[in-house]
């Protein structure tokens, strides 16, 4: 009730600024509607930029305390040093000059949902009709476990450069121990991408040494095939693959890792905490009283928030069955985005959205692999759901799909960054 | 409610005719077609390695998909994707390619679903 009558306010508040328009007597400026983005992912960034191309006369503020977004996407190759960290590195510049987004160096801090306001680290308030939060994920904490010291690179940037430097102090003969989340997490290909590339890396630099996955799932998340496989084969006798292992302590001293079955020793380590919605979700309370959810609750068709009307949630952040990748949050962002649009348009938003799903995974320095789905709308269930015959993987891995691989992902970055 | 709507669309309707679609409604098949985009750039403007779509026939980009989706080869991506779409959808998205020209417009006022139907039809 609440969000329905603020949605006729708006939608008046939308008339008359077209009135004004119309009889060019006031300034429509004055009252053009404010959406106000949190977080400069994928996600975030996408939604700021579609928002002002598809209507210029909304202004749309980005509030990022970074200068750029480093993407998770390709790091796995910047951790084995086949790329380096400027081609991940990925700027709002583009999103200031060519689409005239509002981009405020800050950090956001809390939400007023009542008054619409944000409140920033420096003490700035920002009016908002519509409020899109995009933060991410935020990490469970582990006993034991400082990830400054053990990284996680489940967000890249300095955390990528810290796996890297664990990669490059496995002695000869010595053993890396990676961890993997319950599922949902970002990415369901990519803890399993980042093992094989680990075991080529070792295998190359002739260190015989092995990788120890300990999976906190019963089975591998994406592309079973492509991954049983590699485990199997192509990294027979590297790695040791352990399911239903999930990590409940670290114990850095001693260098063990301990699991619900097992302490296993390890010279080297990447332990990736099972994850929730960015820290702003829960603040907001846009988790809802249900202490046990760990994603928002929205609305597909235009990721508002089942809890808190004008606050949308996009990106890893919300739950409506859609994996969490870059690709995805992307996705979403469009669909948000033309909801938007539509709203201060005084319409509803498109009754069927689709989200396009597709991703690389290199396999070995010089092979990939490809996982793709489509998701369409579920009335029934309120959920996005994936149309039949579209989930797959590669057959197998290829120096094509490898090549590919590139090409997708300098156009996504550049379709949501540029 | 409802007559709160109608009113309000009208008198949007009329502000739009004067005020240069400061708020239009979006164009059909444009939300859709955005989901090409993360592989084949934004408005179909390609940078690198992907077949750029703006500007296409329309009969062009709704054959291959039509038959792609009819062939669903394993190792090609493409077709995975061409069968999670409806064949109007797959319509709607050829269509509103097709209307961008070569060059690719800003997206924010795409020409109207049916100003290219004659040329390639």
């Amino acid at each position: 009730m609440f969000s329905h009558n603020r949605r006729k306010l708006l939608q008046a508040s939308g008339a008359l600024v077209a009135t004004g328009a119309l009889s060019a007597t006031t300034p429509a400026q004055a009252a053009a509607p404010r959406v106000v983005v949190i977080g400069g992912g994928f996600a975030g960034a996408t939604v700021a930029k579609y928002v002002r191309m598809w209507n210029p006369a909304i202004q749309v503020s980005l509030v990022e305390p970074n200068p750029g977004h480093v993407s998770c996407i390709l790091s796995n190759l910047v951790m084995t040093g086949a790329v380096g960290m400027s081609t991940i590195t990925l700027r709002y510049d583009n999103l200031r000059s060519k689409y005239g987004v509002n981009i405020v160096a800050d950090r956001a801090v809390s939400i007023d949902p009542v008054s619409r306001v944000v409140l920033t680290a420096n003490g700035s308030r920002l009016p908002y009709d519509k409020l899109v939060l995009a933060p991410g994920i935020d990490f469970d904490s582990i006993p034991g476990l400082d990830s400054a010291v053990l990284p996680h690179a489940w967000q890249a940037g300095p955390q990528t450069l810290a796996l890297k430097a664990q990669l490059d102090s496995v002695p000869a003969g010595g053993t890396f121990v990676m961890s993997i989340p319950k599922a949902p997490y970002r990415c369901p290909p990519g803890p399993y991408e980042r093992a094989c590339l680990l075991a080529d890396s070792l295998l190359r630099r002739r260190r015989a040494g092995r990788v120890i996955v300990l999976d906190a799932n019963s089975d591998v998340v994406a592309e079973p095939h492509t991954f049983h496989t590699a485990f199997q084969t192509t990294y027979a006798g590297v790695i040791d693959y352990r399911p239903n292992s999930e990590v409940l302590s670290v114990d850095w001293a001693g260098k063990k890792v301990v699991t619900n079955w097992e302490s296993v020793p390890f010279d080297a380590a990447n332990i990736i905490p099972p994850q929730r919605a960015g820290k702003l979700v829960a603040a907001a309370g846009l988790l809802g009283s249900d202490p046990a959810t760990r994603w928002a609750p929205v609305n597909p068709l235009s990721y508002e928030s089942r809890v808190v009307p004008n606050v949308h949630v996009i990106g890893d952040s919300q739950g409506t069955g859609q994996p969490k990748s870059g690709h995805m949050a992307n996705a979403q962002a469009k669909v948000c985005a033309d909801a938007l649009v539509r709203y201060f348009a005084g319409e509803q938003p498109d009754p069927a959205p689709m989200t396009s799903s597709a991703c690389y995974s290199p396999i070995t320095a010089t092979t990939a692999s490809w996982l793709t789905v489509v998701f369409g709308y579920d009335a029934a269930s309120g959920l996005m759901k994936p149309v039949a015959n579209t989930l797959a993987e590669a057959p197998a891995p290829t120096a094509g799909h490898y090549k590919d691989m590139f090409g997708w992902a300098k156009n996504l970055f550049a379709d949501s960054f540029s | 409610m409802k007559t709160y709507r109608k009113t309000l669309t009208g008198a949007l309707a009329l502000a739009l005719l004067g005020a240069a679609s400061a708020y239009a409604a979006p164009p059909a098949g444009r939300l859709l077609a955005a989901q090409c985009a993360q592989c084949h750039g934004t408005n179909g403007q390609a940078v690198s390695g992907m077949e750029k779509l703006a500007g296409e026939s329309e009969r062009e980009i709704y054959n291959e998909l039509i038959e792609m989706k009819a062939k669903l080869k394993p190792d090609e991506i493409m077709h995975r994707q061409a069968a999670g779409y409806t064949d109007a959808q797959i319509r709607l998205i050829a269509r509103y390619y097709a209307s961008l020209g070569k060059t690719g417009s800003t997206g924010s006022r795409g020409s109207s679903s049916t100003s290219r139907k004659s040329r390639d039809d």
